[in-house]
């Protein structure tokens, strides 16, 4: 059995290995690494990695032919300066990360340059950038997108039943136990000249219709829809409110007004008949494929009829209604009439109470 | 019938970047197609790979036939480094190991874009 062999000398021996250790960690590290003189910039070593990276430089290379430097006067020792530097190789764009530390050797001050290649990372940044940028851009996409058909589709129903059917995907009928609803239609709407004229009616419609919602809105209303020269809104539903018979009088008063304003600076004159009523009614999507929202109930009947014995800017509602709003409103009794399904009752035009309003137009 | 596009089923964004970074080595490793992309900046190139990339798998950039003639029209790209860019493109999608009616999809997709990338003999 033989003995392992040891070294005359333990500390020589692996002072040694340290360093040739040392020479083989630096030369094989993914890092480029030199060693630059203070005074001149002279590049006294450097190892294969920066070699690669600024190509094979002759001797007595200093540091600023190889890249830009930076000012590096302040730098204390302990202290990093970075900077980033781009070079070529091939055709490559390569991105360095730069690092210089100042350190004393054999009583000169040297810095430590340490070149990181960072081009991945910078090349994934763009990506990640690239990306975000485009997936924002198509979220502004659907986002208008959302909000356009979100506004069509309170076109056809009350905000409460929107969000409703939005959350759970269906809507349950309501029953609201008071609510007013309005009606009005355009006296000899076919026969008017405009009507010749599709798009100038649509315009005229479109124009008087939108003067309509604003007025609804003013009230707290909904408008419920329009058919054809027909506009339908009502008041407490789907929000229920004490004053919903006060609220579409004083829509149906502004309606009025609106018109015959409209008119003294027009050359069409628009004449309509509004109808109105109160009762319980029922509020409900139909349909599956085609959303409609509407409403049902006695009352909707009934503004129907008022509206059709109004007389041409005149305003009708039964006692029921009236009784809501009297004192509060001008209301003239005129002769009791038989409404179809609704037997003989006794009617009231609604004559005033939008001078006192004070409210605006538009 | 697979779901979703090709974009969703290898991993979105992730995979694809990974593609990106890969088919943009060999384009640039290339001697063909490498000096087209000489003069072109790195975040520009990038930003142009993400997006062709994305939008060839169904992702969610689409590039129109406008801009990609617009964007190739001063490059004088020919068939041959056409033919590269598209040899390029499949061999990367094979090492990431896409299914072969799926390389076979993306390959149709990138050819369907010849006449608006090729403008030169």
């Amino acid at each position: 059995m033989s003995a392992d062999p040891v070294p005359a000398d333990p500390d020589v021996g692996s002072a040694l290995n340290l360093d040739a250790f040392n020479r083989a960690l630096i030369e094989s590290v993914g890092v480029g690494i030199a060693i630059v003189e203070c005074d001149g910039l002279k590049v006294l070593f450097q190892n294969k990695r920066f070699e690669q990276l600024f190509g094979s430089p002759a001797n007595d290379i200093t540091l600023d032919q190889l890249m830009q430097v930076p000012d590096l006067s302040g730098l204390e020792p302990g202290a990093v300066e970075t900077c980033e530097i781009s070079v070529k190789q091939k055709r490559r764009p390569v991105t360095l990360a730069a690092h210089f530390s100042v350190h004393e050797d054999d009583g000169r001050h040297v810095y430590m340059v340490e070149m990181h290649n960072i081009t991945k990372v910078k090349e994934l940044e763009y990506m990640i950038e690239s990306y975000a940028k485009m997936v924002e851009k198509n979220e502004r996409a659907l986002r208008r997108e959302k909000e356009r058909a979100e506004r069509l589709l309170l076109n056809i129903m009350p905000r409460t039943v929107y969000e409703e059917l939005k959350t759970f995907g269906v809507t349950t009928p309501q029953r609201f136990e008071s609510a007013s609803v309005l009606m009005l239609d355009f006296v000899d709407f076919t026969e008017m000249a405009v009507s010749k004229d599709p798009l100038a009616l649509i315009s005229e419609l479109n124009d008087i219709f939108t003067g309509f919602d604003r007025i609804v809105e003013q009230f707290g209303c909904e408008r419920l829809k329009t058919i054809g020269d027909a506009y339908v809104a009502v008041s407490g539903i789907p929000e229920a409110t004490p004053d919903h018979a006060q609220n579409i009088a004083r829509t149906a008063l502004l309606f009025r007004r609106f018109i015959r304003q409209r008119n003294a600076t027009r050359e069409e004159k628009w004449r309509c008949r509004i109808g109105i009523a109160s009762g319980p009614m029922i509020g409900s999507i139909v349909g599956i494929q085609k959303y409609v929202y509407d409403i049902f109930g006695p009352a909707m009947d009934l503004a129907a009829r008022m509206e059709q014995h109004a007389e041409p800017m005149e305003i009708l509602l039964p006692e029921a209604t009236a009784d809501h709003i009297r004192g509060e409103f001008r209301l003239e009794p005129v002769a009791a009439r038989e409404v179809k399904g609704f037997g003989t009752l006794d009617l009231f035009k609604l004559v005033g109470g939008d001078e006192e309003l004070g409210v605006t137009l538009i | 019938m697979a779901r979703g596009t090709i974009f969703e089923r290898y991993g979105g964004f992730a995979t694809a970047g990974k593609i990106v970074m890969a088919f943009y080595d060999r384009i640039l490793d290339s001697d063909i197609t490498g000096p087209y992309f000489d003069d072109v900046d790195m975040p520009r190139l990038m930003d142009h790979q993400t997006k062709f990339v994305a939008s060839v798998m169904g992702g969610p950039a689409s590039y129109t036939d406008e801009m990609l003639e617009q964007l190739h029209r001063r490059l004088n790209v020919t068939n041959e480094a056409f033919d590269e860019m598209a040899r390029l493109f499949r061999e990367t999608l094979e090492e990431f190991a896409m299914a072969e009616e799926d390389v076979e999809t993306l390959a149709r997709e990138i050819n369907s874009r010849r006449d608006v990338i090729v403008s030169a003999d």
